[in-house]
């Protein structure tokens, strides 16, 4: 069975693991287009090469990255999320006009 | 003994039906009701033997409680806890709770097995207090109500957790205080190791959802050593053995 190691919980069984999609930094939610956004949340890149992935450890809901070759199956490195994201991301609600 | 009723309690095990089929007699910790023991008075000694070498237990009903986010561990701190300085460890409290952390931001609060410590209730009185500021750093997770409680315990028990888990569980490598989040029996799950007394015992806190599949894996792997369900009766004399 392949292995992967969670930066939480060491290696472990692939089949603890859940794939989460490609990583990428997300556009501003207040002034990207609907198109951008679109693109954040629904397309991957594909690329054939060195690519950042969200993967979650499922026994404890654990989710991080990894930075794995999809042409090779190597993963390079998992690292905590938190090499990324350092404070919660707020969504912040664009005040409605109100109609008269 | 007063032979105690379970439907009268304020919160039965997923498993009483089969605690029931099996002739369990129960008794009082605080305000819930956990198996003493199977079968009549004479089998205590019996089991708490058995716990020595192979066997589980249903903990299910005592106290636990958890917290998650970036504030948790100080405000888990703040109540006057001690928090483990790495993650997947545990402390064992002046009070007899024990206290898990499974990440940076998130700590697991078990009771003792003899429901003595008020930890876990002083925490959720506390939290529902600090809640009304909430501050969206504290998030509690009641664990009553997701998870059960099982405690596998005995010198073999790690041979037989070989069968059903990745993670090597012997004594050796996986030592007392230290947490295993894994597959148990295909079911994900945490493993606390926490001894009592001079016994090995792994605590076992899985989906309660799926805790009657669980429980029988448990024990149709304990079957070739030999191992069969105990009461808590057996752990608490496991406490008295040094």
């Amino acid at each position: 069975m392949k292995l992967l190691t969670c930066p939480l919980n060491g290696k472990r069984n692939i089949s603890e693991f859940t794939y989460g999609g490609e990583y990428h930094a997300m556009p501003d939610h207040l002034t990207s287009s609907p198109r951008d956004w679109a693109e954040h949340v629904f397309f991957h890149d594909n690329v054939a090469g060195i690519v950042t992935e969200w993967w979650c450890h499922t026994a404890s809901s654990f989710w991080f990255l990894a930075e794995r070759n999809t042409i090779t199956d190597e993963v390079i490195r998992t690292f905590k999320a938190d090499e990324i994201y350092q404070q919660r991301v707020e969504f912040t609600a664009v005040a409605s006009e109100t109609q008269s | 003994m007063a032979i105690l009723d379970p439907t009268t309690a304020p919160r039965r095990s997923q498993l009483n039906q089969r605690h029931v089929s099996s002739h369990a007699l129960f008794k009082e910790l605080g305000s819930n009701l956990v198996v003493s023991h199977y079968g009549d008075n004479d089998s205590i000694i019996e089991e708490h033997s058995q716990a020595q070498t192979l066997a589980i237990c249903d903990l299910s009903t005592l106290p636990r409680i958890g917290f998650k986010g970036a504030g948790a561990p100080s405000w888990v701190e703040a109540q006057k806890l001690n928090l483990p300085a790495m993650a997947n460890t545990t402390v064992l409290q002046g009070s007899g709770s024990l206290v898990a952390k499974l990440s940076d931001q998130e700590i697991l609060v078990l009771s003792d097995i003899f429901a003595q410590s008020k930890d876990v209730f002083h925490l959720s009185e506390q939290a529902k207090i600090y809640h009304k500021n909430y501050d969206k750093q504290v998030y509690s997770l009641p664990r009553d109500d997701s998870h059960c409680w099982l405690a596998v315990s005995g010198t073999l028990a790690s041979e037989m957790f070989s069968k059903i888990c990745g993670v090597d569980l012997r004594t050796h490598k996986f030592s007392h205080s230290h947490i295993a989040q894994t597959s148990v029996a295909k079911t994900n799950a945490v493993v606390i190791r926490n001894d009592l007394g001079s016994t090995p015992v792994f605590y076992v806190l899985s989906d309660i959802s799926g805790v009657e599949f669980l429980w029988d894996c448990l024990l149709d792997a304990m079957q070739e050593y030999g191992g069969y369900a105990v009461g808590v009766s057996a752990l608490q004399r496991l406490t008295k053995e040094h």
